[in-house]
């Protein structure tokens, strides 16, 4: 076994940007190791996710093309995998921390008997041994662990990597997945209303809020804001335990992982729990009354004051700024 | 219907930050003194879930943890709660608490209770936020595993229907029994333990399982914690956008964003 693989993501027929991020990380590792990177792909009719990940510095990419992966159900998934590092037989495997992965990958992990780690922001090879980082304590904390079997799975937070600069194409291969019946069946599919718009494991801009709002009928300023910034909607964890939005919104340690070009906080104090979630956001602007809030130490940009007069004048002026610009 | 719930005791996860301290030998966590540890969030709701289908289906609740003899306390809490029964597994706890160690001494546990049809699992653990006890335990018991289930449908004829949480929705998935399901806070909200569950929970006898008892060799971890450290907070501060007015300060906020290419 020596390799490194790094499997992408697929989020509605695309591949998630996170998985050129880690294929940074893999890329790093596979040099400090002085092994081959390979690039893996588990999907249904994703040929066009592939053609992105080929050129992601992999030397081949192992695609299992199935339509049986869509509605996704975690056995399928854990076979493909485990036909891809067959192929491959790699020492570490590398994935992007996602609501699926965080399901299969620890299960495929038990199943080959191999350290796993989840959610890790760092990525070391030490000489003899990979070493993580991973946020504990809500983010307060740093972990470092040391693997501690042969077979090595991590899967990596949004934002932990630059993603990787777009190298030649490497060769595709295709992988066949056996016919494996899965044990869950899926009865049915379905998207929330409430999380209609802009993902935020995907989004360029997410729009976030916390208690600082006031009240719930106040999140319409937030609303309004990712409406004109075609941004997705984000929250704290308080906001999301006072039922002002859903849990899917929530944001954080114990939430999503976020990693967008630009994060808006609208209203939220900067708690560990929360920074946790946007270590990876490229650029954090806050609005807050409170000018010793955390968030203006984390924040590139503050605007310190009341939110419910900041932001529908921010709001006109986006909307009169993309006028001029359309 | 026999349902086993596994619990792991945490420190509470509302400590403020400032007072969290990292051990000398830079691998364990000192908290303030009289700070209680109390049971995982999650895995409150899935004493919860299960106290809910007691009531449903008759069913009798196990609750299992494995750490050292303050475990006991989170096991009473959720017999106070009303689980028939609990069982202390002396093993690590806290962050070095390794998933691969914990969840070969409770597939061991699990092996010497009576025959269990339903295991529910925390989806993950306030203090390592690690996410992989369940799927670890059901592989050593070959127990399918849906997580994280945000509600529980219907249980009939060996099988159980549940709802999954998706990236932006849900599924509803039906898995065959036995089956362990990691469940997510969204399910339910944790009853208080009674008086009268008090009482119970205080005279309950709770045995201690040791290696010798569950018939194991020392399970060996899967990562080993190397340090804990703490970052040293921030000294950078945002550039402030400044007006004579919050409104002015809005529209000066949106001017900055779009010169800098962002907006």
């Amino acid at each position: 076994m020596s390799g490194v693989l790094v499997f992408g993501a697929i989020a509605e027929g695309k591949l998630l940007g996170a998985s050129l991020e880690v294929a940074a990380a893999g890329q790093g590792l596979a040099r400090a190791m002085g092994v081959t990177l390979f690039g893996g792909l588990i999907g249904s009719d994703c040929a066009s996710a592939a053609q992105l990940l080929a050129v992601a510095g992999v030397a081949e990419l192992f695609v299992a093309d199935n339509a049986r992966h869509v509605p996704y159900v975690a056995d399928l998934h854990i076979a493909a995998a485990e036909a891809i590092i067959r192929k491959c037989e790699p020492a570490v495997v590398l994935l992007p921390q996602t609501a699926e992965t965080s399901e299969w990958v620890p299960a495929l992990a038990a199943r080959l008997n191999a350290a796993m780690a989840t959610a890790c922001t760092r990525l070391v090879y030490d000489g003899e041994r990979v070493v993580v980082t991973r946020p504990v304590c809500g983010g307060a904390v740093q972990g470092e662990y040391a693997f501690n079997r042969p077979l090595q799975i991590a899967t990596m937070s949004p934002g932990a990597c630059a993603p990787i600069a777009p190298s030649d194409a490497c060769p595709i291969c295709p992988v066949a997945v056996p016919n494996v019946e899965p044990r869950v069946t899926v009865l049915e599919q379905v998207v929330d209303e409430a999380n209609a718009g802009p993902r935020l494991n995907s989004a360029r801009v997410v729009v976030s809020g916390g208690l600082g709002i006031g009240s719930r009928e106040n999140w319409r300023l937030i609303d309004e804001t990712a409406a004109a910034l075609g941004a997705a909607i984000g929250a704290t964890r308080a906001v999301v335990e006072l039922g002002w939005v859903p849990s899917s919104r929530q944001v954080g340690f114990s939430g999503q992982k976020v990693s967008p070009e630009l994060y808006i906080a609208v209203g939220i104090s900067g708690a560990v729990h929360h920074l946790a979630g946007i270590a990876g956001a490229k650029t954090i602007v806050a609005i807050n009354k409170d000018p010793e809030a955390s968030i203006f130490r984390a924040a590139r940009f503050g605007v310190i004051g009341d939110a419910k007069e900041i932001v529908p004048a921010f709001v006109e002026r986006v909307k009169e700024l993309r006028a001029n610009q359309a | 219907m026999h349902i086993v719930v596994t619990l792991k005791q945490v420190y509470d996860p509302n400590t403020p930050p400032a007072h969290l301290k990292i051990g000398k030998d830079g691998k364990t966590l000192e908290l303030p003194a009289g700070m209680s540890q109390i049971i995982n969030g999650y895995d409150a709701n899935a004493v919860e879930e299960a106290l809910k289908l007691k009531e449903k289906y008759g069913s009798t609740v196990t609750v299992l943890s494995v750490g050292d003899d303050s475990t006991r306390n989170c096991l009473r809490r959720a017999i106070g709660m009303g689980a028939d029964r609990g069982v202390h597994i002396s093993g690590p706890i806290g962050l070095n608490g390794d998933s691969h160690v914990i969840a070969k001494l409770l597939s061991a546990a699990i092996r010497k209770v009576p025959p269990v049809d339903l295991i529910l699992c925390g989806r993950q653990a306030s203090d390592t936020d690690a996410g992989q006890v369940p799927f670890l335990l059901a592989e050593e018991l070959g127990f399918p595993v849906v997580s994280p289930v945000k509600h529980i449908h219907s249980i009939d004829a060996g099988s159980v229907i549940v709802d999954r949480i998706t990236d932006g929705g849900r599924q509803r998935v039906r898995a065959s029994l036995p089956a362990l399901f990691g469940i997510s806070n969204e399910i339910n909200k944790p009853r208080p333990a009674s008086l009268k569950g008090v009482m119970l929970a205080k005279k309950a006898e709770i045995p201690t399982w040791g290696l010798a008892d569950l018939g194991m060799d020392e399970p060996q971890p899967a990562l080993i914690l190397r340090r804990l450290y703490i970052e040293p907070p921030s000294e950078t501060r945002a550039e402030l956008i400044a007006a004579d007015s919050a409104r002015a300060a809005g529209k000066a906020l949106a001017d900055k964003l779009h010169q800098e290419g962002m907006i």
